[in-house]
């Protein structure tokens, strides 16, 4: 068996959970609190295997999450069966389109390509994280107007990559904007709205009204 | 934009003005339910074994450590699940019928043995979560007879040949015949014996796949004898029937949900061996199921644009008058074939001679089926490219040769509902600026980066056909509008809103819609062939003209009751062919010293008659540009020769565009109302696509002067070419 194993590939999860030892060793893990549980030798989930899990403590849309997470879910498992927030989708799962992107610490990231137990002491923003209330985010109004969602699959990920980009950049250049969004691949290829869309959103006031269903499209 | 030289089409209220979606908020806040965003109770996740082989005979599939494995709850193979697929293959591009399941004799299974090619389902488990199910797939283990195999279509009509099938590798149609597609008219020998020249090429293209964002995913269960499917899919109905058909039960037990879907560009035409496994798994379990497909099963496990292999004789008089047009290809269909294999584009010209023979070939690729305008890009490649080389070669503009050559009726014969191809051409090349731009000496530029401009034309089926819509009405005036449509991109939910609102001459927040769900809605076409908007939108504005009728007779509705209308318009249009017309305009540079080739204008001319909401109109028309792009310079689904194994199953393999490959695409719409569909509406949504690649090709053999003959026109070939 073990021979046979150490001839297929690795999987990714299992090459992230590689990497994700070695991160943690260089960087000494300063702000890691997590406590590994103990490997529960009973059955667990409906008759699986018990698999080691951690606790972990993190912020979601400023909320404050306590998790315990099992060490293989990957970020974007978490959020989606696990929290809830399936808002945030999954591509490709091997990091290549993008449309898994949230705000880890206000950078972007694939949270396919990150392993729930990294996030620890650390905080995320997911496109459900974007409005305020009923107020919808400039970036949010523009995509509506623009007409940026064709099927809407990668949307969640552009909006959260052109947030980051507007954070630190409030008013970019269309090639900025490319250029920021490039890791969001958009298969309708809608690509020119989504640029509008990005500009547009930077002149925006922030308090403007939330536009209805139905109204208001831009050419 | 109005069409020139002809009446200004009519304005109306909703209809034509640009109008945000009336699902806008959902999809930018997350809320938007897509099928891997549902869960259900007590519900077990599903993973499929697929072949590591591009052809081999299975002898023993040994399952016991991984149904010992805990939390394993089904599995599923060809041994113990003998569902055949319908729609997966065997039809010959035909719709899978009863008649058809009685009598064909290449029968694609769920699972299938031998298997055929890379990604054949051999097994399938359902374990209490997906990384159970993910190690319970990698202890399945199977004992293979490796067999050979061949991935080109010519080579697999040559004798000695490894045979696919026992009747052999030329794919069988719905008759279970062995014959290419041949379609003749005129004396093509006659054609090609008087012409001034006769000029011969050869074109291929590749297999490329849809690539849709969102990857496959199924979730069933079953309540009695009642399954219920949540599948992405652009066609509820006809998921519905073919689903209940595979698996021998009556249709109403059968309830299709799709809601948003994640773009599909035919890769999710009616059912999916997904559906069938998932269905199959739940029952097995007696639990529900989800199957999710990883990014790589959903490249090699469902299908992609058929690879062409394009001959092509042209007879032509020194004035430019066409005389003849020959055309012997062959389309790689993988071992199974889900659709027709043809390869379209002759149409396009006015020619007394033709003659068209199309090989579909079986092959151990993954299999082909439809995609983005199932037989044109590929086909509009090969004869736009060949007949753009055929103007330079008599010393004419392209533009005036089209002009010139360009089909003006159908087939030659019969008349179009309305003709603005002219229109399209005259006015793309004035607002492209053609005669700027465009290099009389193709490659003339001086330096090492060069500049030229292509263009390509197209018409597109936009026939009419049967659907449905029923409208309800309340006494506090809201109307609830059931259309069985799926939202998968184009915003067909939006558009059906606005022909109601407009065809009752209310406002357009007064209309609910309930769509994507078998059970809810009525029959509709499906979101295939560009038929949506002319066909389901037609039944809409029949729909309410019955609810207006209701209401005539029996007045608004009062206390609890309702007022409904409901149509099943099947219009018909004997002696003539309604078509959309379009025209692309390219102008791209070229680093002969990298290879490499980037699109610097791009502009596009579409007659898609009355344009319904032009905000997502427009965004259609830039999609399929921009994919076009893709297809013409990047995009490549490419297998090992020596292995038969797909290299490229991926985004980043196959080179899917990004946003820093993708330029401004200039729309403009020559509108017209030719009397049908809703409102004059005709096909937008695959026209996009179809002529982009030809056109591109073109502009890359204005600014460097080689023709490139096989796509995709990577760097590699640029500098082969050059060399």
């Amino acid at each position: 068996m073990s021979k046979n194993r150490s001839k297929k590939k690795i999987s990714r999860r299992e090459f992230l959970e590689g990497t994700g030892t070695a991160f943690a060793v260089a960087a000494a893990a300063p702000t890691v609190e997590a406590q590994r549980a103990a490997i529960h030798p009973a059955a667990g989930e409906a008759g699986a295997v018990e698999m080691p899990r951690t606790r972990i403590r993190l912020m979601v849309n400023g909320v404050e999450r306590r998790v315990e997470v099992e060490d293989r879910w990957t970020l974007v498992e978490l959020l989606r069966d696990h929290l809830e927030l399936t808002g945030t989708k999954i591509g490709c799962d091997r990091g290549e389109c993008g449309a898994c992107t949230v705000l880890l610490d206000g950078r972007p990231v694939y949270s396919c390509s990150n392993l729930a137990v990294w996030a620890d002491g650390r905080s995320i923003q997911t496109v459900e994280g974007l409005a305020q209330g009923e107020r919808l985010d400039p970036l949010q109004r523009a995509f509506i107007e623009r007409d940026g969602p064709q099927c809407g699959f990668c949307t969640s990920g552009q909006l959260m990559s052109a947030k980051a980009l507007l954070n630190r950049n409030p008013h970019p250049t269309a090639e900025e904007v490319r250029a920021a969004m490039t890791g969001n691949l958009c298969r309708c290829s809608n690509y020119n709205r989504y640029v509008e869309a990005v500009l547009s959103a930077a002149t925006m006031p922030p308090t403007a009204r939330t536009p209805r269903n139905g109204t208001g499209g831009a050419r | 934009m109005r069409q020139q030289g002809s009446a200004p089409i009519k304005p109306l209220k909703t209809i034509g003005h640009p109008t945000a979606r009336i699902d806008g908020v959902e999809r930018v806040t997350g809320k938007a339910t897509y099928t891997g965003d549902v869960r259900l109770p007590g519900m077990l996740y599903a993973r499929v074994l697929r072949s590591p082989h591009p052809h081999a005979q299975i002898r023993r599939i040994d399952v016991s450590r991984a149904l010992a494995l805990p939390g394993v709850k089904a599995i599923l193979t060809h041994e113990n699940c003998k569902v055949v697929w319908g729609a997966g293959s065997i039809s010959g591009g035909q719709q899978y019928d009863d008649e058809i399941k009685k009598i064909t004799k290449h029968r694609r299974y769920a699972f299938n043995n031998p298997v055929r090619f890379v990604g054949d389902p051999v097994a399938a488990v359902a374990a209490v979560n997906r990384h159970v199910a993910e190690e319970a797939v990698r202890l399945i283990q199977v004992d293979y007879e490796i067999l050979n195999f061949v991935l080109d279509p010519e080579e697999a009509l040559k004798p000695g040949a490894v045979q696919i099938w026992p009747e052999g590798n030329l794919s069988l149609d719905a008759r279970n015949q062995a014959q290419p597609q041949v379609a003749r008219r005129g004396n093509i020998e006659e054609g090609l014996r008087t012409a001034d020249h006769v000029f011969e090429d050869r074109y291929t293209t590749t297999l490329v796949h849809n690539a849709q964002m969102e990857p496959r995913a199924c979730i069933a269960g079953w309540d009695g004898d009642k399954l219920t499917l949540y599948t992405p899919t652009q066609g509820i109905s006809n998921c519905r029937t073919d689903t209940a058909r595979d698996l021998g039960i009556p249709p109403e037990n059968v309830h299709v949900i799709c809601h948003y879907m994640g773009g599909g560009f035919g890769n999710k035409n009616q059912n999916q061996d997904a559906d069938l496994i998932t269905a199959m798994l739940a029952k097995e379990a007696g639990a529900p199921v989800k199957l999710e497909f990883t990014r790589k099963d959903d490249f090699i496990g469902v299908h992609g644009r058929w690879p062409t292999i394009q001959y092509y004789k042209v007879g032509v008089n020194r004035d430019g008058t066409l005389k003849a047009i020959q055309l012997r290809g062959y389309s790689g269909m993988g071992p199974y074939r889900k659709n027709t294999g043809a390869i379209g584009g002759i149409e396009l010209y006015q020619c007394p001679n033709i003659e068209r023979v199309v090989y579909p070939v079986y092959t151990n690729k993954t299999v082909s089926g439809n995609f983005r305008g199932p037989e044109y890009p590929q086909g509009f490649f090969g004869i736009e490219s060949m007949m753009d080389d055929v103007a330079y070669k008599l010393g004419m503009d392209p533009v005036d040769f089209v002009l010139k050559n360009m089909t003006r009726k159908a087939g030659d014969e019969v008349p179009y509902t309305n003709y603005s191809l002219e229109d399209c051409i005259r006015r793309g090349a004035e607002a492209f600026e053609w005669k700027k731009r465009w290099h009389p000496q193709p490659g003339s530029d001086r330096g090492p980066v060069k500049r030229g401009a292509g263009l390509a034309f197209m018409a597109f089926r936009s026939a009419l056909g049967r659907s449905s819509a029923v409208i309800r009405l309340d006494a506090k005036g809201r109307y609830t509008l059931f259309v069985g449509v799926t939202d998968v991109g184009p915003g067909a939910k939006t558009t059906m809103a606005m022909i109601a609102a407009e065809a009752l001459g209310v406002p357009l927040s007064t209309i609910e819609v309930v769509w994507g769900d078998s059970d809810r809605c009525p029959y509709s076409v499906g979101e295939s062939g560009s038929r949506t908007t002319i066909q389901t939108g037609y039944a809409v504005i029949q729909a309410a003209e019955a609810l207006k009728a209701q209401i005539a007779e029996k007045g608004l509705p009062k206390g609890e009751d309702v007022r409904i209308g409901s149509a099943t318009p099947n219009p018909t249009l004997p002696g003539k062919v309604r078509a959309a017309f379009g025209a692309h305009f390219v102008e791209v540079e070229v680093d002969t010293e990298l290879g490499h080739a980037r699109v610097l204008k791009y502009l596009t001319v579409h007659d898609c008659g009355r344009i319904m909401n032009p905000l997502t109109a427009i965004s259609q028309i830039k999609g399929g540009a921009t994919m076009g792009i893709g297809m013409a310079l990047h995009e490549d689904l490419l297998y090992d020769r020596r292995t038969g194994q797909p290299l490229t199953a991926g985004f980043y393999g196959a080179r899917i565009l990004t946003h820093r490959d993708a330029p401004e695409i200039e729309v403009i719409f020559i509108e017209s109302d030719d009397g049908y569909g809703p409102y004059g509406a005709k096909s937008i949504g695959e026209s996009s696509k179809v002529p982009a690649v030809a056109a591109v090709a073109n502009a890359v053999f204005n600014a460097i002067g080689r023709r490139m003959k096989d796509l995709p026109i990577t760097r590699d070939k640029i500098l082969g070419a050059l060399a």
